[in-house]
């Protein structure tokens, strides 16, 4: 618990909303431009990286809260854990210095995403029918029909589509820190340079 | 009373001083505004009065600086919020986020200070009324304009009844009219509740007719502190990048034109510069 | 703007109820949408306990209107989905080597079922409770005050960002990002569009968290509430009930499975 305190000062406390504002603002964009990424959780993995994992975890998982309270995407909170597990690993990766490289960063956002595959397919398959009611579910019909079980196809469908949307994710996470000033980055401590 | 004492403070991973060697007493009840160049240190020092530098921003200082008996650079954020309020420029930053209507929002701070809810209803009222925000009270916060804001956010503060009101460029983004608000009402509270307010501004003209003392800073230091009369009307404003009330500046064109005598003060308000051209 | 939250300001009989006892009432749902065993008996609970709650709540027509878009998505994948993979004798239609079968259909259309209680539940809370008093119940049984801020300024400033983002786009559109088909080159051109969208608002947390220093919000110490939530013994005997009744649902359909 002492690591928790540690990364909970006010100014976590204020980067987090924000960070959750990113996610929304960026993940509509995503949908606006039609592009087949989600990028809805850019502000979780900056959290993450930025801070450390338990900021990242919770982000992750109160994203999905304001996502479900904003009536934007109600079966979000089904998915909260899931965020969660995304921001820590965020925090994890950062922790060790893999958001320093683009490439390393890359490869943490395809770990991430297999994990978020992994952790996802039960959920659509158990609670919502083997469905997200979102247009990935096209790629779930697709391995369905190829044979597979709800699990099998949820699993599928995220293999698809997470690693390449967290990798594209932590990217952007790569070069907004870059950007950010010293002086800030200092005031966090998740990384050292 | 404010006390500082050869203060000096400087933020983390940087060579130069923001502020050095200011010792300055500040009685209560004064209406005290600070002047200086962008990067000369207001707010810095806003900063500092307010205990955010160090306390928030860590870094180094040097020399004392005490509130009444209260040792500042020894006090925590939360001690000092009930004592010292700062308000900021940008008034999007300034709204809590955390409250529905700007009723709510200006009982926030007083929540945080754990007062009885009673007591929160009268003073959210009270504030209500004397800042002209009665009408707002039932709307989101974040359904008004920005001038609307800030005024939400200096209320906020002030239903706070801090002892010392610290205010860092509060009405950059106000017009004539809710400048002249702002002023009045700080006016008000310096000579009914004796508190003390330090505002840093660049708006020379609304210094001039409302304070009772100017402090300018250049670099760092306090290179000037007194009266507005003496204080705006000095020629070496301009050598800090400051310049002058609009008043002093024409009144000084029309000395050295040679159309009224050298001899005569330069005025710093209007009444003294309709007195100065008569 | 401002409105980032599904709540409608009526004067009703449910949106003056314990945030607490709306929760309680979804979680009756909830476990009512997983534990009741068909289809007959998930649109009668639907039809019989949540239209009447929104009705009484005088969100009839929000609700119906939200449920309605929400679950529509749900309704067609399942539909298909589960039609043409979830096997059965009873083929309706066969398309090349797959048929879509009544007993899949069924099946799809009884998920859909128990995903319209769930969410009946939840639109039943939020429409008619203001997310601060929600969070605000929450915070007084124990919920850190934290948790409760981040929540409620996500809501209020997402439109916010939401509005910046437009702005960026809509000055970036002339480039062709929407109608470049090339994905690589669309998300070259997204990044430097979102890069400076982060870094503005981030830029901006050192100055709010001075500003929320400055109303006290660290101080350590009781913290008090200007409003507060009218609660009355009956409301506590119903929840009381509604989570008992949730219980007693769990244990009836769990029970089978411990004997066998
Ligand atoms: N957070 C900070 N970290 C490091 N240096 C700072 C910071 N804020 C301000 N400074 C520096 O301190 C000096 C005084 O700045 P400031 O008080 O903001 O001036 P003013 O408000 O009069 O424009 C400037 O040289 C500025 O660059
Ligand atoms: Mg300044």
């Amino acid at each position: 618990m002492n690591g928790f305190r540690k990364e909970f000062s006010t100014l976590t406390l204020v980067l987090i909303p924000v960070a959750i504002a990113i996610n929304v603002a960026i993940g509509q964009l995503a949908i606006t431009l039609k592009l087949p990424l989600y990028l809805d959780s850019i502000g979780t993995i900056l959290v993450g990286v930025l801070v450390g994992p338990w900021a990242g975890a919770i982000t992750g998982f109160l994203a999905n809260v304001v996502w479900t309270l904003s009536g934007l995407f109600p079966q979000a909170i089904a998915w909260a854990g899931v965020a969660a597990i995304i921001g820590a690993l965020a925090g994890a990766f950062g922790r060790a210095g893999w958001v320093n490289s683009w490439s390393r960063a890359a490869l943490a956002g395809i770990i991430t995403g297999f994990v978020a595959a992994i952790l996802s397919a039960p959920i659509a398959a158990y609670v919502f029918g083997g469905v997200t009611g979102t247009g990935t579910d096209a790629v779930v019909a697709m391995f369905r029909s190829a044979g597979l079980d709800a699990l099998g196809a949820n699993l599928g469908q995220g293999a698809v589509s997470e690693p390449l949307d967290k990798a594209i994710s932590f990217v952007v996470v790569w070069a907004v820190m870059l950007a950010l000033p010293l002086r800030f980055k200092n005031r966090f401590g998740n990384v050292e340079e | 009373m404010i006390t500082l004492k050869h203060f000096g403070y400087r933020y983390p991973n940087t060579e130069a001083w923001a502020l050095r060697k200011i010792s300055l007493e500040i009685p209560d009840g004064q209406f005290v505004g600070v002047v200086g160049a962008n990067g000369a240190g207001k707010s810095t020092l806003c900063y500092a009065l307010s205990g955010f530098a160090p306390h928030f921003y860590r870094g180094k200082t040097e020399g004392r600086l005490h509130l009444n008996e209260v040792d500042v650079l020894e006090s925590s954020l939360g001690d000092l919020a009930g004592e010292v309020g700062l308000v900021f420029q940008n008034p999007f930053n300034q709204i809590s986020g955390a409250r529905y209507s700007v009723r709510e929002e200006i009982a926030f701070g007083l929540e945080n200070l754990g007062l009885p809810p009673s007591e929160i209803e009268t003073r959210v009222s009270q504030v209500l009324a004397q800042s002209d925000l009665s009408e707002l009270a039932e709307r989101s916060p974040f359904a008004l304009s920005g001038g609307q804001q800030q005024r939400v956010a200096i209320a906020a503060i002030m239903a706070m009844q801090p002892s010392v009101l610290v205010l860092d460029e509060p009405t950059s983004q106000l017009d004539p009219h809710g400048t002249r608000e702002v002023f009045a009402n700080l006016d008000a509270l310096t000579q009914e509740r004796a508190a003390t307010v330090v505002l840093a501004s660049h708006k020379l003209e609304w210094l001039a007719a409302f304070c009772d003392r100017v402090l300018v800073l250049h670099q760092g230091r306090l290179v000037a502190d007194g009266e507005p009369a003496q204080v705006l009307a000095d020629e070496v404003l301009l050598d800090y990048g400051i310049g002058g009330t609009r008043y002093t500046l024409a009144a000084r064109a029309a000395q050295q034109g040679g159309l009224v005598s050298a001899q005569r003060a330069l005025p710093v308000t209007l009444d003294q510069a309709r007195e100065f051209f008569r | 703007m401002q409105s980032s939250s599904l709540y409608i300001e009526r004067n009703s009989g449910l949106h003056a109820l314990h945030p607490l006892t709306k929760l309680a009432l979804l979680g009756l749902c909830l476990v009512l949408a997983f534990a009741l065993p068909d289809i007959r008996w998930l649109l009668a609970a639907f039809g019989l306990l949540l239209l009447p709650l929104a009705a009484w709540g005088r969100i009839l027509a929000p609700f119906a209107r939200s449920g309605f878009s929400i679950i529509l998505p749900f309704v067609i994948s399942l539909a298909l989905i589960q039609g043409f993979f979830a096997g059965g004798d009873t083929a309706l239609l066969t398309l090349g080597r797959f048929a879509f079968t009544w007993e899949g259909l069924l099946a799809g259309l009884t998920v859909s079922a128990r995903l319209l209680v769930a969410l009946g539940g939840t639109l039943l809370l939020m429409l008619s409770t203001r997310p601060d008093h929600l969070m605000l119940a929450l915070t007084e049984r124990g919920l850190p005050q934290a948790l409760g801020y981040i929540v409620l300024t996500a809501l209020q400033i997402f439109p916010r960002f939401q509005d910046r983002a437009r702005v960026i786009l809509e000055a970036q559109q002339a480039r062709g990002l929407e109608t470049q088909v090339n994905l690589l080159r669309r998300l070259r051109l997204l990044v430097p569009l979102i890069g400076p969208l982060i870094l503005a608002s981030i830029v901006d947390v050192e100055e709010r968290a001075m500003a929320l220093e400055a109303r006290a919000f660290s101080r350590p110490g009781q913290k008090t509430s200007l409003i507060s939530l009218h609660d009355s013994g009956f409301q506590v005997l119903l929840r009381t009930g509604l989570l008992l009744a949730a219980l007693a649902l769990i244990v009836w359909r769990l029970l089978p499975l411990v004997r066998a």
